[in-house]
């Protein structure tokens, strides 16, 4: 045992073995230090990524929004001027309405609605309005004036009229969007092909079908459009590509706006698109019906305001009915037509001709004059004439009878 | 998001369907077809078609109480002239409406016979 003790070894041994714990044990210190601001550092780091992630998606939506609302600004400019031109042109062409000019205003109004609706349609883009109108309109009217918004608007062939109106706030909106529709519809197909629109009501309320004779679309192109159509996501004016395809974006925030679907997604009879756009009963109305009974009660329940020889006849079942009269009991006579005018307003009804034309029955009155009067004054211009002519007659015989 | 804040077209809109529409896109009628002055009346046996657009069902009511002349019918529809002469242009060729040369206005006496007639007149009675 002793020499072991004598042994430096052992004592260098001895000596160095806390002094290695000890190196252990602040080694295994440091590591465990290290390992915790490693994970620190980690954490650290996840956080300024994720700032700088939100920093990044902040700076993109405010770039977006100020896009946005510069846009909107703009575009409400041009859609004034839009609109206003719109009614000069309107104006113009009532003032040179007989003249040759009027093909190149209606060619010019046609341009300007085209222009109106690219306005329009980067305003929905950009959250804005589509300007409301007052009135009711018929769903037809909306119709015929989608189709006035495209360039080629003759090959559009709307099938079948209806009795439904669309309410003020959606006249607008739903326009456009058949508008953006059509525009695709006639993009998309050759052009010797016609578009074809049919009015439906359905349980739900009134489909409005545009079928095209086009290429139609693949599964990937519809399931894009179904998402577009959608509306979910919000549109944004950065990811429309160039040359911009903003139709579906835009008919997707609308419909989502004014609670109407709108769905591309089957085919049409002749291979092509078959678009549908399926309008609620809140955004429908009736066409106004009163106006059938003050249109017919001005034509015939008010006999002493009518010319005499015109209308002498007294309409079937007055005289069994009077009062019912008054109500359009007995229209017989009169076109069960409707009575708004384009713009859904009531439509005034003329009480009888104002021509100058002389009809068959009409034996022209001369109130001021008695009749023995007229008949003397006569007598003397035709003894006049007589004499003036006997007088004269050799001389006068070459021209009297041409 | 709520229509409350929609603000309404600001200043009077211009009419929805625009007359390019109406006409769908027809050339103008040639101004030998129609005056001013013609003059045009529901036909007396209507064909039985399709319904026609709400204008031309409009113009056919203006007609319905007798001759009316193709100003009047603008006057009334408000349309531009030459729109409305294709409005009536179509509905004659479908037969909807008979349409007249205006009457002629009274052709010019010769000068001499009306200087006869005055001394025929002034011999007698002067």
């Amino acid at each position: 045992m002793t020499q072991y003790l004598q042994d430096p070894a052992l004592w260098a041994l001895v000596a160095g073995t806390p002094v290695a714990a000890t190196a252990i044990v602040r080694g295994r210190k440091k590591i465990s230090e290290l390992r915790k601001e490693r994970v620190e550092l980690k954490q650290h780091y996840t956080q300024l990524e994720e700032h700088y992630a939100e920093a990044v998606e902040e700076a993109k939506d405010r770039a977006e929004e100020a896009t946005k609302n510069t846009l909107k600004a703009a575009m409400r400019t041009l859609q004034g001027l839009a609109s206003e031109q719109q009614l000069t042109i309107s104006k113009i062409q009532e003032t040179y309405g007989e003249h040759k000019i009027l093909q190149d205003l209606l060619d010019i109004d046609h341009m300007n609605s085209q222009f109106a609706r690219r306005a329009q349609s980067i305003a929905v883009l950009c959250d804005g309005w589509l300007g409301r109108r007052r009135n009711d309109a018929s769903l037809y009217d909306v119709v015929r004036s989608a189709k006035g918004r495209i360039r080629h608007f003759t090959r559009v062939e709307i099938r079948s009229q209806s009795n439904f109106a669309i309410v003020s706030r959606a006249v607008e909106p739903v326009a456009l969007v058949l508008a953006e529709l059509l525009d695709n519809a006639t993009s998309y197909s050759a052009p010797e092909t016609m578009i074809e629109i049919n009015i439906r009501p359905v349980p739900k309320g009134v489909c409005i079908v545009v079928d095209d004779a086009g290429v139609g679309m693949n599964e990937e192109e519809k399931a894009r459009a179904g998402q577009l159509l959608s509306g979910g996501n919000s549109a944004s004016v950065s990811s429309l590509g160039n040359p911009p395809q903003f139709g579906f974006t835009v008919i997707g925030v609308l419909a989502a706006r004014y609670g109407f679907t709108v769905s591309v997604d089957s085919t049409s009879p002749y291979g092509g698109v078959r678009a549908v756009v399926l309008l609620p009963d809140e955004l429908l109305t009736s066409l106004h019906e009163p106006e059938e009974g003050p249109a017919v009660a001005a034509s015939n329940p008010l006999p002493p305001e009518i010319p005499p020889g015109q209308q002498s006849t007294p309409a079937p079942g007055r005289h069994r009915a009077p009062a019912a009269a008054a109500f359009g009991a007995s229209n017989e006579g009169a076109p069960a037509a409707s009575e708004t005018t384009a713009g859904g307003l009531p439509k005034r009804r003329r009480r009888g001709a104002i021509s100058i034309v002389p009809s068959a029955t009409e034996d022209t009155p001369t109130p001021t004059r008695d009749s023995a009067r007229t008949a003397s004054a006569m007598g003397a211009f035709q003894r006049g004439t007589q004499s003036g002519r006997r007088s004269t007659q050799a001389s006068s015989e070459g021209h009297e009878v041409p | 998001m709520t229509t409350d804040d929609e603000p309404e077209l600001v200043q009077e809109a211009a009419e929805l369907v625009r007359p390019y529409v109406i006409t769908n896109g027809r050339d103008l009628v040639e101004d030998s077809a129609f005056s001013l002055l013609t003059l045009v009346t529901v036909a007396q046996e209507p064909p039985h078609q399709k319904p026609l657009d709400p204008e031309k069902q409009r113009l056919l009511e203006l007609c319905a109480g007798g001759f009316l002349s193709i100003a009047e019918i603008a006057g009334h529809t408000g349309f531009p002239v030459g729109i409305v002469k294709i409005l009536v242009f179509d509905l004659t060729e479908e037969g909807h409406l008979y349409a007249r040369a205006p009457i002629p206005s009274a052709q010019l006496v010769e000068r001499q016979i009306l200087e006869e007639v005055l001394n025929g007149l002034q011999a007698r009675f002067g």
